[in-house]
């Protein structure tokens, strides 16, 4: 009976001293601890059309996020120009950690570089609060194409440059420069058709059989292949793809091309310490969720997560990167 | 018979009391939500995800039907008695719905309304039922160049809503167009006409566009006639369409029908080209057509129906092929995959039960909107015994909310009252404003498909006549627009109006 007593006083007093230290650290930090209102909401800006890759892992994570910061985390699609309508409006949002965004690259790393696109942001603009996922490219053809292997397709598109129509989701995206950077390494110059209103738009192309060849994500084609409705020929990675073990890689079949997607969250550069660090927690918290990690297997994703100095640093190592492959992706004409 | 076991079976999980509570509290809470200002099916569904987060898939799939239903039904209610449409899909029933309440057939407008989108809604699910696969190919068959060919149908039926003055419409049109032009290019990246301001990155909101052009310069315009203001409150009989209401609505449902069916089925249109479309149709093929725009009950029967068989229809794309065919359903999708349902083909495989348990749930959505919002019809016309003045101001006040509430932004306000003052001018020179919803509408879209297809074809233009499809809908445009001088109708029909 006391021995209860004494261990429920012992608890008290030590649930006492817990709030207290909760309550100093508070008052310690000057903006931001009382982050984030109750009942004010968090808008979760995903800069692509709803029901694409991105779009998929921010409303899975947006659950978990409510959860840990106790408030409404809304999703808001603003699709368009290859993320940049989206991006701008995150980066000239007030960075007070009631607007956060989904990045992705390349989108987010090159639009800034082409001086052409008038974008309103540089990286600077954007302070990086974790990566989610790398999400490799992959070139697929239609299930009766006479084409059975990446050589095949790769030489005759050498033999007759642009003879095949190829989709990206638009301008200077991820697949756009897949396709440039196999045109560099390989010689086989595809037609890219830039479908500017994201993944969902070109599948259905693809599917329509409007378009010859598919360039898209792993996650993109993981359940067309299950359905058998598109032949993965190559993956543009190191090794291959967990959600993919039967396709080879582009480096098994010959050639060095390495591409991909990389996507994460982050807010308008300025956030005050203490809202910069609830939501890099949240978000580590969110991503890493068993549940979530789950769905986003099941979805063909792999989750690589990185704190949101590590993103950073990832982010100006791509921005190196594609400063070399961006002539070949710059509009001509 | 496979089929209707599955169905039947669907039926059973479906009809449990716990879900019809579920199916009932949505469609509620979904007209509720619906009817306040600015807020459509897909900020509404968003907005009441959380609430069924923690039922069993099939309840929580169930709930958001139905949620999404009642905000696309709200958003009527406020269209029809307040002149201010909820969203974009029913702008277009603001021309005749209103124009029915300022002659006391409040009443019968949303009724038929409510039976429309019953009627379209049905017919729809059934089609997911019967034929959803072959369906759901159909929808691919229309890639770039048939989007573009079908804009170019769109755009041709500008003719019919032109009224006296082709130049004028086409003044209104390319108004339209221009407006459209604002905002981030989709293709290249670079702004037009966005004068610097990040605001108008996005381009304008088409609800703040509506709601100015149609809504506040209408009441800018009592100044001249103060006795324009006045509506009248339909007594207890009128509620009720009439016989010949009844009877005139019927072939308007049907092309209501066939319109929005046809579109839901392609991935990428969204349910406010249907009901534009279905008005543009009740406009030229319509026996009543010279009454559209005072008031004709086929003005709100073709577009409400094509709006909700829109939308059950593009559940079909959802279904057979994994592809949210408009944003709302990306909405729905979003929920499918945090219950840990893929929608696609697999999901008829992996989790029959719960696919067909949700298309049994989507009649009785249908069936209940009608059985809820047909008695309440009464309910919302009496907000229309408010006096006129004081009405007039609550209006005002609704359209204020309405433009804020979109992006909960001031900007929007003023983008309102500006197109307010568009609106007015152009009602002062007796320009159509109705081409103009339908170019801003459609514009952007054909722009995007426009650019595609010359992708496709390297440059070529030849690709929209060299394909059977984007041929045949090119050339039922071309008819179109020149069916005013083939005189191709009965000539008569043009005398009877002076509108026309």
């Amino acid at each position: 009976m006391t021995r209860t007593r004494i261990a429920a006083a012992f608890a008290a007093a030590a649930l006492v001293a817990l709030t207290g230290c909760g309550a100093n650290a508070g008052t310690a930090t000057t903006a931001g601890d009382d982050f984030p209102k109750k009942g004010k909401s968090i808008d979760l800006i995903v800069s692509f059309s709803s029901g694409g890759a991105v779009d998929t892992a921010a409303r899975l994570v947006q659950p978990i996020l409510e959860k840990e910061l106790g408030t409404n985390v809304e999703v808001i699609n603003k699709p368009g120009a290859g993320g940049q309508i989206g991006y701008t409006q995150l980066t000239s949002a007030k960075p007070d950690g009631y607007t956060i965004g989904a990045t992705g690259s390349p989108s987010v790393v090159v639009s800034p570089l082409d001086p052409a696109r008038g974008a309103k942001y540089t990286r600077a603009s954007f302070q990086p609060l974790g990566r989610q996922v790398i999400d490799p490219a992959v070139i697929a053809v239609q299930p009766d194409s006479p084409y059975k292997s990446l050589k095949e397709l790769l030489d005759a598109a050498k033999a007759q440059p642009k003879s095949m129509t190829a989709s990206t989701t638009g301008l200077q995206t991820g697949e756009h420069f897949a396709l440039a950077q196999i045109q560099e390494t390989t010689g086989a110059e595809f037609a890219p058709v830039h479908f500017s209103e994201g993944a969902s738009q070109a599948t259905t192309a693809f599917l329509g059989k409007h378009v010859d060849i598919l360039v898209a994500n792993v996650s993109d084609v993981n359940d067309l292949t299950k359905q058998g409705k598109a032949r993965v020929l190559g993956i543009m990675t190191a090794e291959r793809s967990p959600s993919l073990p039967d396709v080879p890689t582009f480096k098994e079949s010959g050639y060095d091309v390495e591409a991909g997607t990389a996507r994460g969250y982050s807010a308008p550069a300025g956030l005050p310490d203490a809202v910069a660090k609830k939501l890099e927690a949240a978000i580590q918290k969110a991503i890493e969720d068993p549940a979530v990690v789950q769905k986003m297997n099941d979805l063909g994703l792999q989750t690589s997560y990185l704190s949101g100095g590590d993103y950073e640093t990832f982010w100006a190592g791509q921005e190196e990167d594609f400063k070399k492959v961006l002539p070949l992706v710059q509009k001509k004409d | 018979m496979d089929i209707l076991n599955d169905l039947l079976g669907g039926f059973a999980a479906a009809m449990t009391w716990q879900n019809l509570i579920f199916a009932f509290l949505g469609c509620l809470l979904g007209t509720i939500i619906g009817v306040l200002p600015g807020i459509g099916p897909v900020a509404g569904v968003a907005l009441l995800i959380p609430l069924t987060m923690n039922l069993d898939a099939t309840g929580a799939i169930i709930m958001l039907c139905a949620i999404f239903y009642g905000t696309a039904y709200g958003g009527t209610i406020t269209s029809v008695l307040l002149n201010t449409p909820g969203e974009a899909a029913s702008a277009i029933t603001t021309i005749d719905g209103y124009a029915m309440t300022k002659i006391g057939r409040a009443g019968a407008a949303l009724t038929i309304a409510a039976v429309g989108s019953f009627v379209g809604g049905t017919i729809a699910t059934l089609g997911l039922v019967a034929a959803a696969k072959p369906l759901g190919e159909l929808g691919l068959l229309v890639g770039p160049p048939e989007f573009f060919a079908l804009m170019v149908v769109g755009i041709s039926l500008l003719v019919a809503l032109a009224g006296r003055s082709m130049v004028k419409a086409l003044i209104s049109g390319a108004l339209g167009l221009l407006i459209s032009m604002v905002g981030i290019d989709p293709v290249a990246g670079a702004p037009r006409f966005t004068f610097g301001m990040d605001r108008l990155l996005d381009g304008v909101s088409f609800v703040a566009v509506i709601v100015g052009v149609f809504g506040l310069s209408e009441i800018l315009s009592y100044r001249k006639d103060p006795h324009a203001a006045t509506v009248h409150a339909p007594g207890l009989r009128s509620l009720l369409p009439s016989r010949t209401e009844w009877r005139r609505s019927a072939p308007s449902m049907a092309r209501g029908t066939g319109i929005g069916f046809g579109l839901g089925l392609i991935p990428g249109m969204t349910g406010s080209v249907s009901s534009l479309l279905a008005y543009g149709a009740e406009k030229k093929f319509s026996r009543h057509r010279n009454e559209l725009g005072k008031g004709a009950v086929e003005g709100v029967a073709g577009p409400e129906t094509a709006n909700n068989a829109h939308a059950n229809a593009a559940l079909i794309p959802l279904f057979t092929l994994g592809i949210p065919a408009s944003p709302t359903i990306a909405v729905l999708m979003g929920a499918f995959l945090q219950q840990g349902l893929t929608p696609g083909p697999t999901l008829f495989t992996e989790n029959s039960e719960i696919a067909w348990a949700i298309i049994a749930s989507l009649f009785i959505g249908n069936l209940l909107l009608l059985l809820l919002n047909v008695p309440l019809v009464g309910l919302w016309t009496s907000i229309l015994r408010v006096p006129a003045s004081i009405l007039t101001a609550l209006i005002l006040l609704f359209m204020v909310i309405g433009a804020y509430t979109i992006n909960f932004s001031v900007f929007d306000v003023f983008v309102m009252i500006g197109f307010g003052l568009l609106g007015l001018a152009l009602r002062h020179l007796q320009i159509p404003l109705a081409p103009m919803v339908l170019t801003l509408v459609l514009g952007p879209l054909m722009e995007r498909s426009l650019r595609e297809s010359l992708e496709i074809s390297q440059g070529d233009f030849g690709i929209f006549v060299n394909r059977p499809i984007s041929m045949v809908l090119i050339g039922i445009g071309v008819l179109i627009i020149f069916s005013p001088l083939l005189k191709l109708r009965k000539p008569k029909a043009l005398d009877e109006d002076p509108e026309t």
